[in-house]
């Protein structure tokens, strides 16, 4: 039998000491005592001293008081921040406060499934879910959810931490609903940027080869047009760099649920599907979809969406064909966790949008996008938008992963969560966790030297967050009103198209018929706060003729366009 | 006039007589059609759903040639309030879920709804909220915290559930024997150090083998299990099954049920 770790034998039975048989005092004394040892053998750095750490930990120990002893149920997907919460900070806060809480780990579809069945058959099957924001026009209309801005104010009042400094969490709009209301807590963020290797980019022979062939500079694409040209470089002209034959352009297209949020997440609001506004499209989103006051229209060009339409049309196609001409072939057959290893096997010239929740596993030293000096090869740097995209409008899709509580859920148990939640998202941890898993949430840790010292091992991803671009790569918004029923639709229509089951019009035009019954159906409901409210059927032509999505067809091919690095990144200043 | 009273009387003994015609014609018009639906219908009612489930106590279980458990009720309760009918079947798990797959007009539960799973299947969701476990001798005390914890240790679990494939996933040490049942012995034996499993299931099998490996050292896994039909089945029947199971949900028949055979969230 193996043996035991040592730290955490001498933990546990101080634990048990502690909670049967030392006297009150000398129970807050252990706490203390491995509170202090957390912060000086795993919480550092931090932005806060050791002293206001320290601080920090003795309100939860105190704050804790009623609920040592109870065991918390939560459910994140499965990402390293929220391994680290899971595997290291559960432990902390087992140690510190006496709340054993079980962290579990699952798909973000499957978190989404169990948060509808917890509602659906009222049994309280966790108590807290870090759940992602895309959800929040389907919590704010469901009345299920517990918005957090009141529970603060009331029975949470007394286990909410004092220096939660709600004003430090850079992604607290996207988790607002309409009605002002803060429904979730960000618990991590990570966005999805244009990926690249900046070596190859920069190597002079295929400069030349690239200006010759395109007549404009290789570079970060600013357009759609520019990483066809790429991509079709790459792949037909380049083909082969150290006797490895190498391709222009990555995807995923296997009929799965991440093929539906590829789409949904950024590929539309890229090609400029939806309105200006941020930080999402208004009237219409990058989902189609018009809202009028808070209620959802339609998602039909002929009801005033634009799921159908023209830009929407230009997005699947052009998924569809960079698809099938120049990624590798393998990829029609992925899924977003098998494609996720590809662009670090060093034979991906770039991805026109990448998730930088892989920015922990891209940097690891010995792969072939790494170099020597631990710095690596790669950067991410603003995607290119398609010639449906107009400034003031999104430019790509930012996941926050935030702390959803139910109000099913009994109250005792919400606060014990409710503790743990804030303990995961404190200032005391939160920077270690932002270096493990890179995923920021709070911007004193974006803004600290210890974010600075990392920058150039990180290809671009502090810079990214320390400039406006933080704002405007968007979760779904609010105009979506039910995110886990329509969500499937996603990828149960459009891989039809990629099959070449229907034509990309058809298949589009069945899919917004299905949204717009679907928003029917969802009407006659009468407990939905901005239940949809479906507009008359009208011409394409009547709304091609108004101001905005759904817009009108875009004939002429766009002129690629590039920029150096340093100039693409002052985009997001 | 006479003549034309005449022709007036012939021309309504003909007209008389084609609507006597018609009115025969239409009855049988009507009678093929009547017939038409009903052999139509029974035809449909006849074409029963095939169920494929496993043996897994208290959930499914076959006592002589009766079949038990939570699900068997559930799913009896399910069908009539649906027009719908259906036939059960005991088959292993991996099979059962290769049949539904690959055969029009087959179901199977309960199993796990993972997103690799669900553009393979149409769902009917949930059947069934169950915790995992994992349990270790009983003379050995394994504290666990977290599930990292069990990193250094080996762990039975069984072929085809998911909780095993979970933790393979997760890059623990996992042996995988063919039933469930068969990992008591292997924990007993000491083959491996901890054994995951279904809360319920593990009292069910400890009790029946008359094994006591005491609570499990850490509860580590929920999985909400759903019961899959292959894509062909008719989207309103799998409505009509979803429709039936909210229902049961909301009017309080499935934490009845739940209390019944002891399973508690």
């Amino acid at each position: 039998m193996p043996n035991l770790n040592l730290h955490f034998m001498v933990s546990i039975s101080l634990l048990t000491v502690m909670l049967f048989s030392l006297s009150a005092h000398s129970v807050e004394t252990a706490q203390k005592s491995l509170a202090q040892k957390w912060i000086s053998d795993e919480f550092q750095p931090s932005t806060l001293s050791q002293g206001e750490q320290m601080q920090e930990m003795n309100w939860f120990i105190e704050a804790s008081k009623p609920y040592q002893g109870m065991e918390i149920r939560v459910v994140s997907e499965r990402i390293a921040t929220h391994w680290y919460e899971a595997s290291v900070l559960a432990k902390a806060f087992f140690e510190i406060t006496g709340i054993h809480v079980v962290h579990e780990l699952t798909g973000e579809d499957d978190v989404i499934k169990k948060l509808s069945a917890q509602i659906l058959t009222q049994q309280n099957i966790y108590d807290a879910y870090i759940n992602d924001s895309d959800l929040i026009g389907t919590h704010f209309r469901s009345n299920a959810v517990l918005p957090l801005s009141d529970f603060i104010k009331e029975q949470g009042a007394n286990v909410t931490l004092p220096s939660l400094d709600l004003q430090d969490f850079i992604g607290l709009k996207f988790t607002t609903g309409p009605d002002g209301k803060l429904y979730q807590l960000p618990d991590q963020q990570f966005a999805n940027l244009y990926w690249y290797r900046h070596d190859w980019f920069n190597r002079e022979d295929f400069k030349k080869r690239f200006k010759s062939r395109y007549g404009y500079q290789l570079g970060v694409p600013q357009n759609w047009q520019a990483y066809e040209d790429i991509a079709e470089f790459f792949s037909e002209d380049i083909k082969e760099i150290d006797g490895q034959r190498v391709y222009g352009h990555m995807d995923y297209a296997k009929t799965d649920p991440s093929l539906g949020w590829r789409m949904s997440d950024a590929w539309f609001s890229m090609a400029g599907v939806g309105d200006k506004g941020l930080p999402n499209g208004l009237p219409v989103d990058e989902w189609g979809i018009r809202v009028e006051q808070c209620r959802p229209v339609g998602a039909s060009v002929e009801r005033g969406g634009a799921l159908n339409s023209p830009a929407a049309i230009y997005a699947v196609d052009k998924f569809r064909d960079w698809l099938n001409k120049y990624a590798p072939e393998q990829s029609i057959d992925l899924n977003f966790t098998q494609a996720g290893e590809w662009a670090g096997k060093g034979i991906i010239a770039q991805q026109i949008f990448w998730y930088t929740a892989f920015v922990a596993n891209l940097t690891k030293p010995g792969l072939a996008v790494m170099n020597l000096d631990g710095t690596p090869k790669w950067r991410v740097a603003p995607s290119p938008v398609g010639k449906y995209w107009q400034a003031g409008m999104k430019s790509g899709y930012q996941d926050a992963g935030a702390w959803t509580l139910l109000k099913n859920t009994p109250l005792k148990r919400q606060q014990a969560a409710w503790l743990y939640a804030q303990f995961v998202v404190s200032k005391t941890v939160s920077l270690k966790k932002t270096l493990v898993g890179l995923t920021p949430i709070r911007l004193s840790d974006i803004e600290s030297d210890v974010m600075s010292e990392q920058a150039p091992y990180l290809g671009g991803l502090v810079e990214f967050y320390r400039s406006s671009g933080r704002d405007i790569w968007t979760p779904t918004g609010t105009n979506v009103p039910d995110y886990p029923g329509l969500a499937n639709y996603w990828w149960q229509y459009i891989s039809l198209i990629i099959e070449g089951k229907v034509s990309t019009q058809k298949g589009m035009d069945n899919f917004a018929a299905a949204m717009d019954r679907q928003f029917a159906l969802m009407g006659e409901r009468t407990d939905m706060k901005c239940a949809p409210k479906l507009n008359p059927l009208a011409s394409k032509e009547f709304w091609f003729n108004q101001a905005g999505a759904p817009k009108r067809i875009i004939i002429d091919k766009a002129v690629g366009h590039t920029l150096p690095y340093e100039e693409a990144i002052n985009v997001w200043k | 006039m006479y003549g034309s009273n005449e022709a007036q009387c012939d021309i309504a003994a003909k007209f008389e007589m084609i609507k006597r015609f018609s009115a025969v014609c239409l009855h049988a018009i009507a009678l093929c059609f009547i017939l038409y639906l009903s052999l139509y219908a029974s035809t449909s009612r006849a074409e029963k759903i095939q169920i494929l489930t496993y043996e897994e106590s208290p959930y499914a279980v076959m006592v002589g040639k009766t079949q038990k458990g939570l699900l068997v009720d559930m799913l009896r309760e399910m069908f009539s309030r649906s027009d719908l009918q259906y036939k059960l079947r005991f088959i292993p798990l991996k099979r059962a879920i290769i049949t539904v797959e690959r055969k029009p007009g087959y179901c199977v539960l309960p199993i796990v709804r993972s997103q690799e799973r669900e553009a393979n299947f149409q769902w009917i969701s949930p059947v069934l909220v169950s915790r995992y476990g994992l349990y270790s001798q009983e003379s050995l005390s394994i504290p666990l915290i977290t599930l990292s914890d069990a990193k250094a240790y080996k762990i039975g679990s069984f072929l085809g559930s998911g909780i095993g494939e979970y933790l393979i996933d997760l890059g623990f040490d996992v042996e995988l024997t063919t039933l469930s049942a068969q990992n008591l012995q292997k924990l007993k034996r000491g083959r491996f150090e901890l054994w995951a499993a279904d809360l319920i299931s593990a009292r069910e099998l400890m009790q029946k083998q008359g094994v006591i490996f005491g609570q499990p050292e850490l509860v580590f896994y929920t999985s909400v299990r759903a019961m899959a039909c292959n894509r062909e089945v008719p989207v309103e029947q799998i409505r009509k099954l979803e429709t039936a199971l909210t229902a049961m949900y909301r009017d309080g028949y499935m934490k009845q049920l739940y209390l019944e055979y002891g399973v508690d969230i």
